[in-house]
């Protein structure tokens, strides 16, 4: 089992955490950029970085052992092979590096290869393939070395979208039935659920949560973690602003001292007037902005009518976002969030008008309360 | 994103053979030579502490002035020269293809032949008697002499100097136009942005650490010169030619005085390093080298998309 | 501000064994907010070379306002671009550079010092950003100058088009539907004929009046967004779009169920399609058996995108009789469970072209709008 102990990934931080990765299934660490997401991976590769920790792989200490002696392999984001050799060679590498014999390398080529697509373009080079190819190529290197854990920092970033998903999918297939332990970087929370039996979530250099996927995008404890596994982010409101004051109460004590409660974009859902349930939801006016669509989803951008959510000043929101743990909004300062704006995550294709105000519900359950940071 | 390294005390083994080999083949000479440009050595036994006299008659010495004007003017003009002219140059090369590699290894030749054969094949190439540049120009109607005439020595040693040094800034600047991504280009063009304009605007910003290394490799080069000169003029006539390095070489070679060619030394070191540092400071600041940084960030991320 | 004409437009590299755009026509109209979608290797980068004067065609033509430019270059079809990554002039100041091609103009168009100036400062007010104009590239992150590229684009008042080529690709991911909304926006009250080039299906279909879906160096289908998603013309766009994309199913054409007739579907259909949220998964027995079609299915995947009052919600991977199919709702079963596949609502194809929409009887055939209208 990889374990991580004291590890600072910013020299800024002063104190350090703990993390013991699933042995033999796939963690994904999900954190924005500049989190600390590639720091952790050099680290544990054992690469020149800021970050410092002990290291210890099945309770040997591994910080001592160069790169080359530990037992881990890594895929990078941009696809990194060797430029000379051939596809075949390239896979051939870390075993030709271990000295094993001929006969067991060309099988074990062969058998990778075939496993990831590359059976036809053996004797190519890397840059006549293209992008997914170059990347599964890496994959298949990193496979070669039979290393006890393998490290993806954000392989697939650099990719189309459609050949995204697929290789997504082939990756899990791929990394399900064999005991390495996988560690997989990204900063898509789709990806979490596709992918991990595990997550571990980073901001700011600092361990947010860690956890099963679905019991950490349940109950988060921060709002930064809830932040993370949803995309876009969490909507706030301040629990003053509810009309079931009996409920906020409920709320509030429950959770200790925050005054805001969130909403996921993808837990609001719009409701007619006549059939809103008071008792089970809560509901909110919002005007319409924006929308956004892919096809089988909608993102409705739009302000809450300034009434529903209690702010007075909409610049004094703003500056309350680092009360509760927002260290970046990832935001440009073009100041295009003077106002509270929401996102609503909707299924299938809607249409509504710039200007329309509509009421948006949340069932009861999925608000999200938290103390402090 | 700056990376610390693992502090490992064993690095400074792997230094220490440079340091050595520097301290012997550098460091101890030079304070040699300072030692002696304080003292009136007469002979190997008898030598007497002068302090700074060896200093103050250098730099009063009416040759000494003269050398220097003339050393100062020689730099200026060649660096007037070859800066522009090889930029001029590597904007002429095809950035890819065939032509490239031929081009580049043309341009490079000059750069490979001794220094003292350069000055020899422009000593001949020049000659009025001989020489087909020579000739040629005579035949033009034009009293071209170098031997005689210090114009045409000036003149001479300049389109030597050009010859043999512009291909250096004319590769280093086509290194660093080949850094510039093709969407640069294409969104000047766009713009509607005359030649000029894409060359002040797009390659010049790119140029600029480039350059500075030129300019400075060229300064420095510039003023210390000497095998070519001596070869192609050996001064003259008279000591029209006659710059720093040679009036040094006379000095303690031919007349054997220690003591003021030791100051002379100090002092024209002196002065190269003041130049240089001038020159550094005025042009590098912080930003020049957030600059530098940035645009290979922005080179990698453009070949990241291409 | 220009409607521009694709006249069986084809290219082909020389030397090339096959062409890399077969000879395609399309017509995009003035002011149209146009979207070309593909993977890489669908030839849309090639067809943006071909629009920016950087290529020449092989075969046909492109014609602006009627007029044919094939063999102009960029700067004289008075396009401007915006690239994946953000192309300034370092060393001038962002004014500068939102001024550079109206100056570079000025012999032409006749602007003054003043118009430049009060253009500079329209744009800048458009995109928000009136507070960097005195600043140096340098100084700004990645998103802002983007936007800045944007801007000088934009800054000709008489452009003919503006071609996007994948320009959010080095923006933050949490960033990029701003720089999405500024664009629509910006398109929208400005009136600019622009033409977006990506491979992001979201982008495309936010951003355009109409899309283009490419493959193999042909477009597919040319039409509105919703059109693309609900009626594919052809397998590859119900594929393409969509995440996932749609489950195909092949018809045995000699004994076809009955349960194909009942939704429609005639006997020339070879294919069935339907989007993973047009089905749903029902145990059985199924109380209606022949009034949708359907199938019987083992769970061999979840994966969980959510959750919906309290249960988890997402994509269910099944293996039945007819191949893997992917289905988007209420995860109701566990890996391994026996389940029916019920369809709602699918399309038929014939030769990978599009035949037909069918609806099950017992479903309305209206697409599910939560709200209707207020």
């Amino acid at each position: 089992m990889l374990r991580i102990q004291n590890v600072l990934l910013n020299p800024g931080l002063n104190c350090g955490f703990d993390h013991d990765f699933l042995p033999g299934g796939m963690t994904v660490v999900l954190g924005r950029n500049q989190a600390g997401k590639t720091n952790l991976c050099r680290l544990i590769a054992g690469l020149s970085t800021q970050a410092v920790g002990e290291l210890s792989l099945n309770n040997a200490p591994l910080n001592k052992l160069s790169p080359q002696k530990r037992s881990v392999a890594v895929v990078f984001q941009a696809f990194v092979n060797y430029p000379n050799w051939s596809v075949q060679q390239n896979i051939a590498s870390p075993m030709v590096a271990a000295g094993k014999d001929k006969a067991y390398i060309q099988s074990r080529v062969a058998e990778l290869a075939a496993k990831l697509g590359l059976g036809e373009l053996l004797q190519r080079m890397p840059n006549e393939l293209s992008g997914g190819q170059q990347q599964r190529l890496a994959i298949a290197r990193a496979l070669a070395k039979e290393a006890q854990v393998l490290l993806l920092d954000e392989p697939l970033v650099n990719l189309d979208y459609k050949l995204r998903e697929a290789l997504a999918l082939e990756l899990r297939s791929l990394l399900d039935d064999s005991d390495t332990t996988v560690i997989y970087t990204t900063t898509d929370p789709k990806d979490a659920f596709t992918l991990g039996d595990d997550l571990l979530l980073l901001e700011g250099g600092n361990k947010l949560q860690a956890g099963a996927p679905l019991s950490v995008y349940q109950t988060p404890k921060t709002f930064a973690a809830a932040n993370l596994m949803s995309d876009p982010g969490i909507n706030t409101f301040t629990w003053s602003s509810l009309s079931d004051q009996a409920f906020a109460q409920q709320c509030q004590t429950a959770s200790g001292v925050s005054k805001r409660g969130g909403v996921r974009p993808e837990h609001l859902f719009f409701v007619a007037k006549s059939e809103f349930n008071a008792e089970e939801c809560v509901g909110f006016d919002l005007q319409v902005s924006a929308l956004e669509t892919s096809g089988d989803e909608t993102f409705v951008h739009g302000v809450v009518q300034a009434s529903n959510l209690g702010f007075s000043d909409p610049r004094l929101s703003d500056t309350r976002f680092s009360d509760l743990g927002f260290s970046d909004t990832g935001l440009s300062d073009t100041g295009l969030r003077d106002q509270p704006s929401w996102v609503v995550r909707s299924p299938g294709m809607l249409n509504f008008s710039q200007g329309q105000v509509l009421l948006v519900a949340v069932q009861k359950r999925d608000i999200l309360a938290f103390g402090g940071r | 994103m700056a990376i610390n390294k693992p502090y490992n005390n064993r690095a400074w083994l792997g230094v220490l053979p440079v340091l050595l080999i520097v301290a012997f083949s550098a460091v101890i000479p030079l304070m040699t030579v300072v030692n002696y440009s304080v003292q009136d050595i007469l002979d190997f036994n008898s030598r007497f502490y002068v302090g700074l006299d060896w200093y103050r008659e250098t730099l009063q010495d009416p040759r000494f002035i003269e050398a220097f004007g003339r050393q100062v003017l020689f730099s200026l003009s060649v660096l007037a020269i070859e800066i522009p002219l090889g930029i001029l140059v590597a904007r002429g090369l095809p950035k890819s293809g065939a032509w490239t590699s031929v081009l580049l290894i043309l341009l490079a030749v000059p750069l490979l032949i001794p220094w003292n054969v350069v000055g020899t094949i422009w000593q001949i190439y020049a000659r009025s008697d001989i020489g087909l540049l020579g000739v040629g120009l005579n035949e033009l109607g034009l009293a071209f002499n170098y031997t005689s005439n210090p114009t045409h020595a000036w003149l001479t040693l300049i389109a030597m100097d050009v010859w043999h040094w512009t291909s250096l800034v004319a590769l280093l600047s086509f290194a660093g136009l080949t850094s510039v991504p093709p969407a640069y280009y294409q969104a000047a063009e766009l713009d509607g942005a005359s030649k000029w304009q894409v060359f002040r605007y797009v390659e010049m910003p790119r140029l600029g650490g480039v350059l500075v290394i030129a300019v400075l490799l060229r300064l420095m080069d510039s003023f210390m010169i000497y095998t070519e000169p001596f070869v192609l003029t050996g001064g003259g006539p008279g000591n029209a030619t006659t710059f720093l390095s040679q009036y040094l070489a006379t000095m303690a070679v031919g007349q054997f005085d220690l003591g003021p060619a030791a100051a002379f030394s100090v002092i024209y070191f002196l002065f190269i390093l003041l130049f240089c540092w001038i020159f550094y400071n005025s042009v590098m600041t912080d930003e020049t080298v957030e600059d530098a940084v940035e645009n290979t960030a922005n080179n990698n991320e453009a070949r990241h998309h291409d | 501000m220009a409607n521009i004409v694709l006249d069986q437009l084809g290219f082909a590299y020389p030397g090339a064994l096959e062409p890399t755009l077969l000879p395609l026509s399309v017509e995009i109209k003035d002011g149209e907010a146009f979207a070309l979608l593909g993977a890489s290797g669908a030839g849309k980068t090639t067809l943006l070379n071909l629009l920016s004067g950087l290529l020449v065609p092989t075969t046909g033509r492109i014609l602006f306002d009627g007029v044919d430019v094939s063999s102009q270059s960029g700067s004289q079809r008075n396009l401007a671009q915006v690239f994946q990554f953000p192309v300034l002039y370092e060393s001038l100041t962002i004014a500068d550079n939102l001024a550079f091609p109206l100056r570079a103009r000025k012999a032409v168009n006749g602007f003054s010092a003043a118009d430049i100036a009060s253009r500079v400062a329209k744009i800048a007010g458009e995109l928000e950003i009136e507070n960097l104009l005195k600043r140096k590239p340098k100084t700004l992150s990645l998103f802002q100058k983007q936007l800045v590229a944007i801007g000088r684009a934009l800054m000709r008042p008489d452009v003919s088009v503006v071609l996007l080529d994948e320009p959010l690709t080095a923006v933050e991911p949490r960033t990029k539907w701003q720089l999405r909304q500024s664009l629509k926006r910006l398109q929208e009250e400005l009136g600019v004929t622009m033409i977006y080039v990506t491979h992001d299906q979201t982008e495309a279909l936010t951003f355009a009046d109409r899309v283009a879906v490419m493959a193999d160096g042909k477009i597919l289908q040319t039409a509105s967004p919703q059109e693309v998603y609900e009626h594919p013309a052809h397998e590859f766009v119900g594929f393409f779009i969509g995440s996932p994309g749609m489950n195909f199913v092949a018809i045995d054409s000699a004994t076809p169920a009955p349960m194909y007739a009942a939704s429609g579907v005639d006997q020339s259909a070879q294919r069935i399609g339907f989007r993973p949220e047009w089905a749903r998964l029902e145990h059985p027995p199924m109380t209606h058996p022949l009034s949708a079609v359907h199938w019987l299915g083992r769970v061999t995947h979840c994966q969980i995108l959510g959750t919906q009052d309290g249960a988890p919600v997402g994509i269910t991977t099944l293996a039945s009789e007819v191949g893997e199919l992917k289905v988007r709702g209420a995860i109701n079963a566990t890996v391994g469970e026996e389940i029916m596949v019920v369809v709602d609502r699918c399309v038929s194809f014939c030769a990978e072209h599009y035949v037909a929409t069918h609806y099950a009887q017992s479903s309305t055939g209206q697409l599910r709008n939560l709200v209707g209208d207020e």
